[in-house]
């Protein structure tokens, strides 16, 4: 009978115990996915580096390097992680704010969107939407601004850092290099900028990345681009300081918020002495949209169509007001001739050997070697072909960067198309022929959160781990000192959309532990626990 | 079993491993690698456009039907459409494998020609110091890594002397008309000569050594006595009478090594950005291009049981007695 009621007395205090120790649970451990050494080392030292810090503050993490294509897809596709180190790179169209600010979109938080973290803030996607529509740069600005305020304090992703490329030139052989943030020296501008100093005139790049395909309605790849626009004409150019200048067209102008009048240029030729005309405009953007090339849809997206005005005046008509046609699309969409397209059905379709190369570009196509070589050589009827000294353009394709390096130490080439790796910068310093160039880069690193597993949704965690990233250290001992802190998603060496205002999260292990402390974490055992409910 | 008997039973063995290799084949690149569409979202493709390139590629389509349309396309000589270049991956391929027998093919003839005979050598002077500095060299070649023999060749020929080219196949631009216009040049010799002897260097230990022990061992039997009391100079007992009989284990090891050879030396094809097969199968893995990678074993793991069969059949001419149920 005792026995009887000593149990009864027990059941409850057994029960009030547990009920107790719900809240003080200790927060498990998390996976924290990052590239591996050999892709990028610079990504998978700083996951340590991190990992080491958070440990400090009772918060355990498991770094797992991963393959990279696997990391895209688990990380996009799967969105089946809880800390991502990953990157953007910093593409020139991306300059606009669009790409990078629709990472913080809710309508990206889908499987396979830009924003797999899974953030969403009401107030992010109403300024997102109108600096979408807004035609008024100032007006834009102070929308793309907010965002970044918003995005920066509520910590959904953690800039890392911005990393400087350094690319390297012969300052023997060749000179004038202008470099452009993002770009390198290996710009649209190449041709225009490079002087030869002596009688060599060909330019010689070296590079181990190679173009996919040299089909412009087929290659998906930075280094497919970065080639094609040296022989490819575009209505816009960029210029160095990313503002739009015609280029092929004489003038470009905003006669309502839905159509754009283009005034084309008479004296250009395509490199088979065809002339060019309203017709190979209209075609080319006709056949992009008709071809659907899904690479390139965001910029012919926002077209309703194109119309021919008189002999070299067109039309473009948009669907709705969009503020960046003419930075965005009109530098992008080459000018295709139509007399070498127009029997083309599928362009995709087209072998490597079927696709045509004549454009109207101020260099011309000449060759193009797989894992060997390629060529350009200038169009001495464009219309600026008085501005290029050089003759040609010759790329060397390395199977690494080591061959790369080893071409720039033996004069087999004039410069690199890429960054030097860190580990080459001290090496090239010493050799007299060489100079190197710093550019900043407009992409980004980041650690990204899922947003959907505790406690990342909690934005007063966020902002307190934030502390806790030694991002001048990253930069001091990975980078070499190349590059800089991270903060925003739209980085300084874009001027025009970097909001230079945003909150500063200083590292500080202390003030970190305060902040979790405030926010009702609790350190146990060595282990931070979630807040006692 | 008589001789034609054993010719078809190999020649079933080998169709029926071949079949086997294709399935496994087929399954191990979707199962190991991630979605090749997946690296198309970094550059910035949404759900709905990445959609329309798998559909493109019929990765859409369930796993059974993949495999089926590629046994069918495979027994119709079609390997299929490479991802990354987006045009037929043959074409690719034989580019490719030729470059990597241009290569492949001289250091294998060097260091199988100059390996059994330093071999003969070696055991001739068995017990000198010759021999041991032989042993050691042959060790020592068939263990220091391709790339470090690589590298330590660039650094010395092609950067501090400057003699060789360091890159490549030849000197660029250069308008090839055909392949061997491309290769029936002094530049090409030129370019060939590092990456070749870095890959001659590491194979020529393993026929010298091989042939060295065989040699000893034949060196033991009654007929070399015999041959001796012949009174036949050492000259002639050592290079015609033993290194015949010592050359069977030394050809066999040829044909493997050939075989093998068809996927190139993926390291020193690095080292000397020498554009061949074992460069183009580390591109394919890492941007998932099965097509690609799966044709590239195709042909290697093709070529690999033809010279093992090749390698069987001159055995068992060599050595009759192979293949007619008595050689156990």
């Amino acid at each position: 009978m005792k026995k009887k009621v000593l149990i009864l007395l027990l059941v409850p205090i057994f029960v009030l115990g547990l009920s107790l120790n719900v809240g003080a649970e200790p927060l498990p451990e998390f996976e924290m996915m990052t590239t591996t050494e050999d892709y990028d080392p610079v990504r998978y030292e700083a996951a340590f580096m991190i990992q080491e810090n958070l440990e400090e503050l009772g918060i355990m993490v498991d770094v797992q390097p991963t393959e990279f294509s696997t990391l895209i897809e688990t990380f996009y596709d799967e969105q089946d992680f809880e800390i991502t180190i990953s990157g953007w790179s910093g593409r020139i169209d991306r300059l606009d704010p669009q790409h990078f600010l629709g990472t913080l979109h809710s309508g990206q938080t889908d499987l396979s969107g830009n924003n797999p973290g899974g953030y969403e803030n009401d107030r992010v996607d109403e300024l997102f939407e109108a600096q979408e529509r807004e035609f008024d740069p100032e007006t834009r600005q102070e929308y793309v601004f907010e965002i970044q305020d918003i995005a920066v304090s509520e910590q959904p992703k953690n800039v890392l850092f911005y990393r400087d490329e350094v690319p390297a030139y012969n300052q023997e052989t060749f000179t004038g290099f202008e470099p452009m943030a993002g770009e390198g020296i290996y710009t649209e501008w190449l041709p225009f900028d490079a002087e030869p100093l002596t009688d060599d005139l060909t330019l010689t790049i070296g590079t181990s990345q190679e173009p996919d395909n040299i089909n412009p309605l087929d290659s998906t790849t930075v280094w497919g681009w970065k080639f094609m626009r040296m022989y490819y004409d575009k209505l816009v150019r960029l210029t160095p300081d990313v503002e739009p200048e015609p280029w092929a067209a004489e003038s470009v102008e905003n006669i309502d918020d839905h159509t754009i009048e283009v005034v084309l240029r008479d004296d250009m030729y395509f490199h088979d002495g065809e002339p060019v005309t309203v017709e190979d405009v209209k075609f080319s953007y006709d056949y992009y949209v008709e071809q659907d090339f899904a690479y390139f849809r965001p910029f012919y997206e926002p077209l309703d169509y194109v119309e021919i005005v008189d002999d070299n005046t067109l039309h473009f008509v948009l669907e709705e007001p969009v503020g960046n046609f003419i930075d965005v699309t009109m530098s992008q969409i080459p000018i295709l001739p139509q007399h070498e397209w127009e029997d083309i059905e599928v362009a995709d379709d087209l072998g490597p050997d079927e696709i045509p190369t004549v454009a109207s570009g101020p260099m011309q196509f000449e060759e193009f070697e797989s894992g060997e070589f390629k060529s350009l050589s200038r169009y001495d009827d464009h219309f600026a072909a008085d501005d290029v000294d050089i003759e040609g353009i010759d790329f060397i394709i390395y199977a690494d960067a080591e061959g790369v390096f080893t071409g720039l130490i033996t004069e087999e080439v004039d410069m690199n198309a890429w960054r030097l790796e860190p580990g080459h910068i001290d090496l090239a310093e010493e050799e007299e022929h060489l100079q190197l160039v710093e550019v900043p880069d407009f992409g980004y690193y980041h650690m990204t959160y899922n947003l959907r597993v505790e406690p990342f949704d909690d934005v007063d965690f966020r902002r307190a781990i934030a502390h806790a990233v030694d991002k001048d250290t990253i930069i001091e001992v990975l980078l070499d000192g190349l590059g800089e802190p991270g903060n925003s998603v739209i980085a300084p060496a874009n001027p025009a959309w970097h909001n230079p205002n945003v909150e500063d999260f200083d590292f500080d292990l202390d003030l970190a532990r305060e902040k979790l402390e405030e926010a009702g974490y609790y350190m146990e055992d060595g282990r931070l626990h979630f807040p006692e409910e | 079993m008589n001789q034609k008997g054993y010719l078809l039973k190999r020649i079933l063995q080998m169709i029926f491993s071949y079949l086997i290799i294709l399935t496994l084949l087929f399954f191990l690149f979707r199962i190991a690698l991630p979605d090749p569409t997946a690296a198309l979202v970094v550059e910035g493709l949404s759900e709905e456009e990445r959609q329309l390139v798998q559909a493109r590629f019929g990765l859409d389509q369930p796993l059974w039907r993949q495999y089926i349309t590629y046994l069918v396309n495979f027994f119709q000589g079609e390997l299929g459409i490479s991802f990354h270049y987006r045009g037929p991956v043959f074409p690719i391929l034989v580019d490719r494998l030729y470059n990597t027998l241009a290569l492949m093919i001289p250091a294998i003839i060097v260091s199988y020609v100059i390996g059994p005979l330093l071999g003969v050598l070696l055991s001739w002077k068995r017990g000198s110091s010759t021999e041991f500095t032989g042993i050691v060299s042959g060790l020592i070649m068939r263990s220091a890594p391709l790339f470090w023999t690589g590298m330590i060749f660039v650094m010395i020929f092609g950067i501090w002397l400057g003699i060789f080219p360091t890159s490549g196949m030849r000197t660029m631009p250069y308008e090839a008309a055909h392949f061997f216009d491309k290769i029936f040049t002094l530049d090409f010799l030129w370019h060939l000569i590092l990456p070749m002897l870095t890959v001659a260097i590491y194979y020529l230990g393993l026929p010298m050594l091989i042939m060295r022990n065989t040699m000893l061992e034949v060196m033991g039997e009654d007929f070399i006595e015999l041959c001796r009391a012949k009174g036949l100079s050492e000259r002639k007992i050592m290079y015609h009478h033993v290194a015949r009989n010592a050359l069977l284990p030394v050809v066999t090891q040829a044909a493997v090594t050939v075989g093998l050879a068809v996927g190139g030396q993926v390291v020193v094809e690095v080292v000397f950005s020498w554009p061949g097969l074992g460069r183009e199968i580390v591109q394919a893995i890492q941007t998932s291009d099965f097509p690609l990678a799966q044709g590239a074993f195709m042909m290697m793991s093709g070529v690999v049981l033809v010279m093992n069969f090749a390698a069987d059949m001159i055995y068992s001419y060599l050595d009759p007695r192979v293949g007619q149920g008595g050689g156990k």
